[in-house]
């Protein structure tokens, strides 16, 4: 029997097409998954910032700029006016410092790249975290050896949830540590 | 594609060319049109019609690498997420994400009540009583709540306009006040008058400024006026007395308390402060100390609702009826004070309760119970008069309360203070004859709109033609300001200084929130400017420094205060309030003299009688465009955006009228077409109507919504301005549809007759029940039904509230509060008929008995959080669900809108978002960008197609939690107050931990007078209920 035009579109141009279509959304989904994330997000800022000098050689703590952290359900980036405590003094004559001192002097704010960040609907509070203990590396990475900052974890749901149903193991250095709630209200309301 | 590139380059001639050819047309004489081709699309030449067909396997590679490369070039970005913008000079009281404090003052009416404004990054987003207030102890009323929204208001002036007739361009403020500077030297050097017409005067800064004002112009004259004023029974008072204002009265030392027409829960006096007074005894744990309310009135009132007794009686007849009570208590019971003279028996011999009571239909064994009580209470009784009422009422009145000895629950240390008397109508009518005469240079209105709220037959509209020129100092563009040839927009009360003293040995304060949101400045520093040398040289501070300088030499000396005066004054500035040493004048004998007037024989009262009445959302309609208040339902008839003419089922057959028909009402020859609401419990052939609606000229919102039933007021002499008697009524044919937000209730159907009360929804009792056997609402003990449903575990916190019906009255400021603290959208009246209305909490009404002489019960009704929630069944997307502290979740994001849990909740306390509606409504006008502002950044902005209800505040909550967990102690149920709760003047809600035993809050969810609505349907909700007990007369039944 003669193969129809139908036949060979059955046998063959279909399955090739299906096999070509799942294949190149099953890479593209895993390939693309960090990049959906966020995860390696790491674009320029107005001002060449480096927390790995700062937090990590200078060994200023987090909260020094961070001030919300412990308050409220932002952690805050801190304005320049705290940027120049110390640096109408420290190291003056450096472009990127002289470039912060014009913002600082002109009155103008900085327009820092956003890294992480959570959806609108969902409510994430920083203080509740941090005040049970939970270090800042455990969501935001190393960021004492970053020179640019960058995400390193995702900050979807799954990754809160993650946490939030394996408490001990995700954050072993907090002992006292019981499983965070799993309830919608917990985050959405 | 070099191939394809070569083939097209070919000669333009006919000879073949040595490259590939299908055909010979293709050969010899298509090549132009090739090269038209090529030339079009050189770079995409493989996808031509001609060039696919020939697509070679390198070619087909070539295309897939390059969508590949575009595929990876589009999604190797990563997705921008804005960016993060800190201050630039951080203030160090704000923390981003956490909320400020500031004390104030409110100056939506004449109360001045302590407000705490709570602000976010720089902006006020929500208002609610200052708790260290003295008078209103940290409770405010619905429109305190919802005056934020006038802040936020996109209509409002946002530059100086000059013109006229309807034509105005924008002018600087300083041009614009160099020439009104002008124009006051003008008038005052030719002896014309400068006049100002403003609302009651309630700050002494601002009388300092306008005193200012007349020592550099002496023609100056101030204007005070307000529509709803308690002007006659200060008068009455006066004549009785012979100093001061109408004093404050004790409501929780009262036991018996009798109102004539006089709305005391609602509409008149302090009412925050009389709501909290009268239902400190109402308190179910106290039944032996509960007070009993008689009320006699013709419009069906919130405090009528309220009543243990109520008798209808039209309006005009109540001075017969105070005249009959004291025929009855001085003559037939010979109860009398010695200051009494005898003159009294021969003005009260005509008078007879017996006869009026069958006069008037009144129930003789409900008087009987009136009077024994008022004889037995003697000091613990009073009587008190409506405002609307006339002066010989309010002096029979004041009578009567000094023969029961009332005087011992007036308040003799504090009292209300005027700091300028009204103007009365003879002033007005003064005022309108200078004008009209050409004698007033300048005319201000100052903050006011007395064009819409003068009598019509004033002829102030006309008058105005007259004056040279007239200026307007408004947020808004109204009805008066039409005539200005200057519009100065002012600030918002949240953007200005002012200070108040409306009650002995206090002032209150008013700071600034936020500075103003357009080019606006306040009314006082605008009167301040023209009063400088020179207007270009404006401050923002102008009146601060005035303020301030005024408090350092007047208020700092007689404040009660060890601070030196930089500390008194921050420490005002911090608290709102500064207490001072002065005195009350206020006296307390009475003068028999005053009783000369009053009539000796019971008048005729024929014809309709008219009661007009202060609008319970808009006041006087100064908050007419506040869609809030527009749809905050009236707490009787649950009418939204309207006003009406309310009569009796009896009247309105008589006039063969349904509810809806327009009917029109004419008194002294003004006329004025309102439709018809068929009121239960309002007397027969009376109308109320309420004004503050009809305005010809304000926002989108307020503009022609419902009737200007002002017209209807008139400048002759009549007993009250708010009272008139032989009102002609005729039908129009007409009709004009009426939107409730609770269907009508129908007496006459068997079927739903006292539903409420069968089905359990609404459980009341007595007092003397409830003393006899604490128990008897679970006599029977109902046995706990099995349930299909899963057992939810609540091993920590379980969140439930408690309404305690004894305190409700049902006036619904909860429900404002909520909207603001929730961000509930505005939806109009045409979405509230499809009952589309977005409250989460709502007060239901209920009549039972008879449509003549209905009993009321009312029930604030929001999502019960049920254990066995039938809502979380259904949802097929599980975003609703259930939480582990007892509460039931909705998830926006989740929601699909299948609408199946709003159908299968038993209470319908669900809201789904027909629209986004905050652009649906009205052209969107909710959707401008400055209204984003106005919304709590902790609640999600609901938009199109999700389900939405209450939430127990869930933000409230989770900050409670967030606080307990950074002061490492556990949540506690008395951590978190809602919305509703922290505004409810009456402390009707409670809120609490269900689990915590030893709460307060345990006391009530446990209650032997608690139980839950739709019990049987076993849904076990987390919303207690305590019946209501009503006093009645323990000789009765």
């Amino acid at each position: 029997m003669k193969n129809s035009l139908l036949d060979y579109i059955l046998r063959v141009r279909f399955p090739v097409i299906l096999f070509v279509v799942i294949a190149s959304f099953t890479i593209t989904y895993f390939a693309s998954r960090t990049e959906r994330d966020g995860i390696g997000y790491t674009p320029a800022q107005p001002i060449n910032f480096s927390h790995k000098l700062h937090a990590g050689q200078m060994q200023i703590d987090c909260k020094y700029c961070h001030t919300g952290v412990e308050k409220s359900r932002h952690a805050s980036v801190p304005s320049p006016s705290v940027c120049m405590n110390c640096h109408r003094v420290a190291r003056k004559d450096k472009p990127e410092i002289i470039k912060l001192a014009k913002y600082y002097n002109d009155g103008t704010p900085i327009l820092w790249k956003r890294i992480h960040k959570v959806p609108d609907f969902a409510y994430f509070n920083h203080s509740v975290h941090v005040n049970k203990g939970i270090d800042c590396k455990s969501c935001h990475g190393n960021v004492d050896q970053m020179d640019k900052i960058a995400q390193m974890n995702s900050f979807s749901m799954g990754a809160c949830l993650d946490c939030h149903r394996n408490a001990h193991a995700k954050v072993p250095e907090s002992t006292m540590l019981k499983n965070g709630p799993e309830n919608c209200y917990a985050c959405h309301r | 594609m070099s191939e394809n590139k070569e083939n097209i380059s070919s000669p333009k001639d006919n000879t073949p060319d040595s490259n590939y050819w299908k055909s010979f047309k293709e050969l010899y004489q298509n090549k132009s049109e090739i090269d038209n081709n090529a030339s079009d699309s050189s770079s995409i030449d493989d996808l031509s019609s001609s060039g696919l067909s020939g697509m070679s396997r390198r070619k087909f590679f070539a295309l897939i690498g390059a969508s590949a490369a575009l595929a990876g070039v589009g999604c190797s970005d990563y997705r921008d997420k804005g960016e993060i913008v800190p201050y630039n000079v951080k203030p160090e009281e704000i923390t981003a994400g956490k909320e400020n404090f500031y004390a104030s003052t409110c100056d939506a009416c004449t109360n001045s009540c302590g407000i705490l404004i709570k602000t976010r990054e720089g902006r006020p987003i929500k208002i609610d009583g200052n708790p260290d207030h003295p008078v209103n102890k940290g409770k405010i009323c619905a429109r305190g709540q919802a005056n934020i929204l006038n802040l936020y208001d996109p209509e409002r002036l946002k530059e100086p306009l000059t013109g006229g007739s309807g034509f105005y361009s924008a002018v600087k403020w300083d041009k614009a006040d160099k020439e009104i500077q002008a124009l006051f030297a003008k008038a005052n050097s030719s002896g014309k008058e400068i006049i100002f017409v403003t609302h009651t005067i309630t700050s002494p800064s601002l009388k300092k400024v306008f005193d200012d004002f007349k020592e550099k112009y002496p023609t100056t004259k101030v204007y005070s006026y307000e529509l709803f004023n308690s002007e006659v029974k200060n008068s009455a008072w006066l004549k009785c007395y012979g100093k001061g204002n109408f004093p404050l009265i004790n409501w929780n030392k009262a036991k018996i308390i009798l109102t004539l027409e006089g709305d005391i829960l609602s509409s008149e006096g302090h009412k925050v402060e009389t709501l909290r007074m009268f239902t400190e005894k109402r308190d179910v744990s106290k039944p032996k100390d509960y007070s009993r309310l008689y009320c006699v009135e013709g419009d069906m009132s919130v405090t009528g609702m309220n009543a243990d007794y109520r008798l209808k009686l039209r309006p005009d007849a109540q001075f017969d009826f105070v005249m009959s009570l004291l025929n009855e208590i001085v003559i037939k019971k010979n109860i009398s004070n010695s200051s009494v003279s005898s003159i009294l028996s021969a003005k009260l011999n005509n008078y007879s309760l017996k006869s009026f009571a069958e006069k008037y239909g009144l129930s003789i064994k409900t008087l009987n119970f009136l009077i024994a009580d008022l004889i037995k209470n003697q000091g613990r009784s009073i009587v008190y008069a409506g405002n609307s009422l006339s002066e010989e009422t309010h002096i029979a009145t004041n009578l009567l309360n000094e023969i029961i000895s009332s005087e011992e629950l007036y308040n003799k240390e504090k009292e209300t203070l005027s700091l300028q008397k009204l103007s009365n109508i003879k002033e007005l009518v003064e005022l309108v004859w200078k004008m009209k005469s050409g004698k007033v240079g300048v005319l201000v209105h100052f903050d006011s709109n007395p064009v819409y709220h003068f009598p019509k037959n004033l002829e102030y509209e006309s008058g105005l033609k007259n004056v040279e020129t007239i200026i307007s100092l408004v947020q808004l563009e109204n009805e008066s300001s039409l005539y200005a040839k200057y519009i100065l927009p002012i600030n918002h009360t949240f953007e200005s200084w002012g200070d108040y003293k409306t009650r002995t040995g206090l002032i209150s304060l008013q700071q600034p929130v936020i500075a103003p949101l357009y080019n606006t400045r306040q009314k006082e520093a605008i009167a301040l400017n023209w009063l400088a040398q020179d207007a270009a040289k404006y401050q923002a501070n102008f009146y601060y420094e005035y303020l301030r300088s005024r408090w350092e030499k007047e208020v700092f000396p007689v404040s009660l205060t060890q601070l030196d005066f930089k500390d008194f004054w921050n420490a005002s500035l911090h608290d709102g309030i500064a207490y001072q040493k002065d005195e009350s004048k206020i006296a307390f004998s009475f003068i028999t003299a005053s009783l000369a007037d009053i009539s000796s024989s019971p008048k005729k009262s024929e014809g309709f009688s008219l009661l007009l009445k202060e609008s319970y959302a808009l006041g006087d309609g100064r908050f007419s465009n506040n869609g809030w208040l527009q749809e905050l339902p009236h707490p009787v008839s649950k009418i939204v955006w309207d006003n009406y003419a309310a009569i009796s089922e009896s009247s309105a057959k008589e006039l063969n009228a349904k509810t809806n028909d327009l009917i029109e009402i004419e008194v002294n020859g003004q006329k004025c077409e309102l439709p018809v609401l068929i009121q239960p419990g309002i007397a027969h052939n009376t109308i109320a109507v309420q004004l503050g609606y009809g305005r010809s000229k304000t926002g989108i919102i307020g503009v022609n919504v419902g009737h200007n039933a002002n017209v209807l007021l008139s400048k002759e002499k009549n007993s009250s301005p708010w009272l008139y008697s032989n009102v002609k009524i005729s039908k129009t044919g007409r009709t004009y549809k009426l939107i409730s937000s609770q269907e009508a209730n129908d007496f006459d159907n068997t079927l739903t007759k006292d539903a409420h009360i069968k089905r359990e929804i609404i459980r009341e009792g007595t007092v003397e029940e409830y003393k006899k056997n604490p128990a008897f609402l679970k006599e029977e003990k109902k046995e706990e039904k099995e349930s299909i449903y899963k057992v939810h575990e609540y091993r920590d916190v379980k969140w439930g509230m408690s309404i305690d019906q004894n305190k409700c009255i049902g006036c619904g400021d909860c429900v404002a509060a909520c909207n603001v603290e929730n961000n509930i959208p505005v939806v109009g009246k045409d979405q509230v008929e499809k009952g589309r209305n977005m409250q989460w909490l709502r007060v239901d009404r209920y009549y039972a008995g008879t449509s003549e002489e209905p009993i009321v019960s009312h029930q604030p009704m929001l999502c019960q959080h049920c254990d066995k929630a039938p809502c979380e069944q259904v949802c097929p997307v599980a975003a609703t669900t259930h939480s582990p502290d007892g509460l039931n979740q909705m998830v926006y994001n989740r929601c699909v809108g299948t609408r199946y849990c709003s159908n299968n909740c038993p209470y319908k306390v669900r809201r789904f978002n027909f629209f986004n509606f905050r652009d649906h409504f009205r052209n969107g006008i909710y959707e401008s960008p400055v209204l984003s502002l106005l919304h709590n950044p902790e609640v999600t902005v609901r938009s199109r197609g999700v389900m939405e209800k209450c939430t127990f505040c869930i933000q409230r909550i989770m900050e409670a939690r967030e606080e307990a967990i950074r002061n490492n102690v556990p949540l506690k149920g008395s951590d978190v107050k809602t919305a509703c709760q922290e505004s409810c003047n009456a402390n009707a809600i409670n809120f609490g931990d269900i689990n915590d035993k030893e709460s307060e809050f345990s006391e009530y969810r446990n209650h032997e007078l608690g139980y839950y609505v739709l019990d049987d349907v076993n849904t076990r909700p987390n919303v207690t209920y305590i019946a209501k007990l009503r006093n009645i007369s323990s000789e009765e039944k």
